[in-house]
């Protein structure tokens, strides 16, 4: 039984139709990676996915979970990264990452979150507010969150933005380990050539539908 | 999961005095507003008593609004209110959150304010400030409970600090009634606070119960 199974899902903003019946299923230690269109729905999915958004039509089920009625659930087991870093300019890294555990209701000392600032290499800065950091330092801070969340399901909106060839290498490494710990990856990306490193499977969104293919769907 | 509640509390709290932001310019805001009153009415020590009911509770208002204008102010930023609400807690907790760090907030203003108020207007009921007090906390309670849900709904709206203002308003005036009256029944010698008391309570409890509902209700996408 697939771990992530996604049948039917439409969405719809006002009168225009974004996702049109897309079906998806997923096991342990998978990645996807979805290619796309600017505008094609690749963040309305993923947003769908975290449970931001509720569902309009379809189903989602992770892990035996049902979104309808276990959204919270659902939200305790993935981390969905955005373009957003979601993180408060006026707390420091340590802050910020106490800030998340706590919310997440996750059980970690302050040094468990000092040695994941270790590990994304901001350790200098674990004390200074994070307000002046710059976009590639934001994104590692962010990553961190994975290693202290350890979740089932992985979400990522364009990570290797804002990222040097250094972070990108250091990424791939950071999501070959999750998926060799039985992780699932479900990325957006403009990218593939950085993402090759990476074993995935690409999936095409186009006209509201998933695909292998690169080609236009028939509607 | 009150822990999550309690560190979002600490969250804007922290924000608050770190920035210098809501904190100083309530202070600086209730000050004005109290030496500009002085300044217009002159009152004697007799006149004062009878003002100061409505003066605490017309500077409570006016800097609980401004408080609450800025309440999702740290949320804007790297789109931290999105992260919030994926949160792995009931969005009632979220809400609680925000609120208790409201609420804290406008109380810390307030114990500053009301002394000062006395003291400017040579009010002599220092034996019953803590009932003033109490009195102020019970109208705190609903106030910040409903403002913080109106300033949830008005976040992404241009001009969200005058719609606030305009929507609370209205709905605060009963509460605010209750207060001014309570107050000046604690203040007279053989006055009667309870009745307005009660309607305080019951209030905060309307305000309250039904604020973290509507708080989820309007955060589903």
């Amino acid at each position: 039984m697939a771990k992530l199974a996604v049948t039917g899902l439409h969405h719809r903003f006002g009168r225009h139709k974004v996702l049109r019946g897309v079906e998806l299923s997923m096991h342990s230690g998978e990645c996807v990676v979805l290619f796309g269109d600017n505008g094609s729905g690749k963040s309305t999915l993923l947003t769908l996915l975290s449970t931001r958004f509720a569902l309009q039509k379809g189903q989602y089920i992770l892990d035996g979970l049902d979104s309808r009625s276990q959204g919270e659930e659902i939200r305790s087991k993935s981390v969905f990264i955005s373009h957003n870093s979601h993180l408060y300019g006026h707390l420091t890294p340590v802050e910020n990452l106490l800030f998340f555990t706590e919310l997440r209701q996750l059980d970690c000392s302050k040094e468990t979150i000092r040695k994941a600032i270790d590990n994304v290499g901001l350790t200098r800065f674990a004390d200074r507010p994070s307000r002046w950091f710059s976009a590639g330092m934001k994104k590692r801070l962010t990553l961190a969150r994975v290693l202290l969340a350890k979740p089932t399901l992985l979400l990522l909106d364009e990570p290797y933005s804002a990222l040097d060839t250094q972070g990108v290498t250091w990424l791939n490494n950071i999501l070959a380990d999750f998926l060799s710990n039985s992780g699932m990856i479900i990325m957006a990306s403009h990218d593939p050539q950085r993402v090759a490193a990476l074993s995935h499977t690409p999936l095409f969104l186009k006209k509201g539908q998933l695909s292998t293919k690169k080609e236009a769907l028939s509607c | 999961m009150l822990k999550a509640a309690y560190r979002i509390a600490w969250k804007d709290m922290v924000g608050d005095l770190r920035r210098r932001s809501s904190l100083s310019s309530m202070l600086f805001f209730s000050i004005a507003v109290l030496v500009v009153f002085q300044a217009a009415f002159e009152p004697d020590r007799q006149a004062a008593v009878k003002l100061l009911p409505g003066l605490v509770w017309a500077t409570m208002l006016f800097t609980s609004l401004m408080g609450l204008g800025r309440v999702f102010q740290a949320e804007e930023e790297n789109g931290a209110f999105e992260g919030l609400l994926l949160a792995s807690v009931p969005r009632g907790i979220i809400f609680l959150g925000k609120w208790m760090g409201n609420l804290l907030l406008t109380l810390l203003v307030q114990a500053m304010i009301l002394p000062l108020t006395m003291i400017l207007f040579n009010v002599d009921a220092w034996h019953v400030i803590h009932h003033i007090f109490g009195v102020l906390v019970l109208g705190i309670l609903g106030l910040t409970g409903l403002g913080v849900l109106l300033a949830a709904m008005t976040q992404a709206a241009r001009s969200r600090e005058t719609l606030l203002a305009l929507l609370l308003l209205p709905l605060v005036a009963p509460l605010l009634i209750a207060g001014v009256q309570a107050t000046a029944g604690v203040m007279e010698v053989d006055g009667q606070p309870w009745p307005w008391i009660k309607l305080l309570l019951i209030f905060d409890t309307v305000y309250l119960a039904l604020a973290p509902w509507g708080f989820s209700w309007l955060v589903e996408e």
